[in-house]
């Protein structure tokens, strides 16, 4: 496939690269999804398993996406009997190991969608660790 | 003796609920990690809020039907969504068994009746389940009935912030068709957990609950 604007394709080549260099450098991730926006809703959350497959610690530093103004890690925390959530700046994945962001734990807190998001729908997030690794991350909707 | 064991364990501390089995008619609910179940169940005083018609919600549409009550609000990611979808299909459970659910209802409370308007809330609720209620009223009558069930939350408005912090108890309260506070379910909630425990308890208080 040809790119056929050269800077558009130099981009895409410059994005495919970084994503490629947090591959070779050992983070995966998989099973990585959004629910689906409750009508009238401008907020949701998006989950995932990452995987450290180094031996040293990796370090989860941003998020972000086309598709929602906003990006944030986020936890959802228990403390004196109640739920609430905090933003985490920053999530360490510890080498060899992986770190679940699932429904009542971290998660990525995705505001303001651009576009309205319906089941079976693909969002990409972009992931930023630490020492300029980049993932790229194809994240299907769900209900 | 059943009682003694639940009323121990109750005033030992322990999260109680049930594991259940069923010998033929005999269902019994023994002691575990997901549902607590109070020996003597106890009766709600008078509140009043709105539901998300816009109709008085008060203690007499708590009568005559199992509610299952859970506090949060909409601009709520993660928790809220998760334990709506969970109770959905709790309720799609129930709904499948012999005894229905026609005596059941699912009862959203918001604490944040700032952000949550009657029309947001219908929007919200109806989307997870066409038949949960959605409802909310001023701090004193949410403040009255959180007390009464030891439902724990707390709302920071901030103002010029759109996205102020939350907090609320993420357990799912039972209320028996005499308006009594029956029985609690903690997180983590799964729908299964949920309505096979719901099932016994109904059906060994069926005659004495209505």
């Amino acid at each position: 496939m040809r790119w056929r604007h050269p800077v558009f394709a130099a981009l895409m080549s410059a994005l495919f690269a970084l994503a490629a260099t947090a591959e070779e450098a050992g983070i995966s991730v998989r099973d990585a999804w959004v629910r689906e926006t409750p009508p009238g809703m401008t907020m949701t959350a998006g989950y995932m398993v990452l995987q450290n497959k180094t031996s040293r610690p990796q370090v989860l530093v941003a998020a972000s996406s086309s598709a929602f103004e906003t990006v944030m890690i986020h936890r959802t925390v228990a403390r004196q009997g109640m739920t609430g959530m905090e933003h985490s700046p920053q999530v360490e994945l510890p080498p060899n190991a992986s770190l679940l962001f699932a429904p009542g734990g971290y998660h990525l807190m995705l505001l303001n969608p651009k576009r309205t998001l319906r089941a079976g729908d693909r969002v990409e997030i972009r992931l930023e660790f630490r020492g300029d690794l980049v993932l790229l991350v194809a994240c299907e909707v769900r209900k | 003796m059943l009682t003694a064991v639940v009323l121990a364990a109750l005033l030992a501390g322990v999260w109680l609920a049930a594991a259940y089995r069923e010998n033929g008619s005999r269902a019994i609910l023994l002691p575990d990690q997901v549902m607590t179940l109070f020996p003597a169940p106890k009766p709600l005083a008078a509140f009043a809020f709105k539901d998300h018609e816009d109709r008085v919600f008060d203690l007499s549409r708590l009568k005559g039907k199992w509610s299952f009550l859970f506090f949060g609000y909409t601009h709520c990611p993660d928790i809220c969504p998760t334990t709506l979808a969970t109770l959905a299909r709790a309720h799609e459970n129930i709904a499948k068994s012999t005894a229905g659910a026609k005596d059941v209802q699912f009862v959203f409370i918001s604490v944040d009746p700032n952000r949550d308007t009657a029309s947001k809330l219908r929007q919200y609720v109806t989307y997870f389940d066409t038949t949960f209620l959605g409802v909310t009223g001023g701090d004193a009558q949410l403040g009255n009935l959180a007390g009464q069930l030891g439902a724990a939350y707390q709302v920071a408005v901030t103002r010029g912030m759109e996205n102020y912090p939350v907090y609320h108890t993420a357990a799912v309260f039972l209320v028996d068709p005499r308006a009594r506070y029956h029985a609690v379910f903690a997180p983590p909630l799964d729908a299964e957990g949920i309505s096979r425990r719901f099932q016994v308890l109904r059906e060994l208080e069926g005659p004495k609950a209505t």
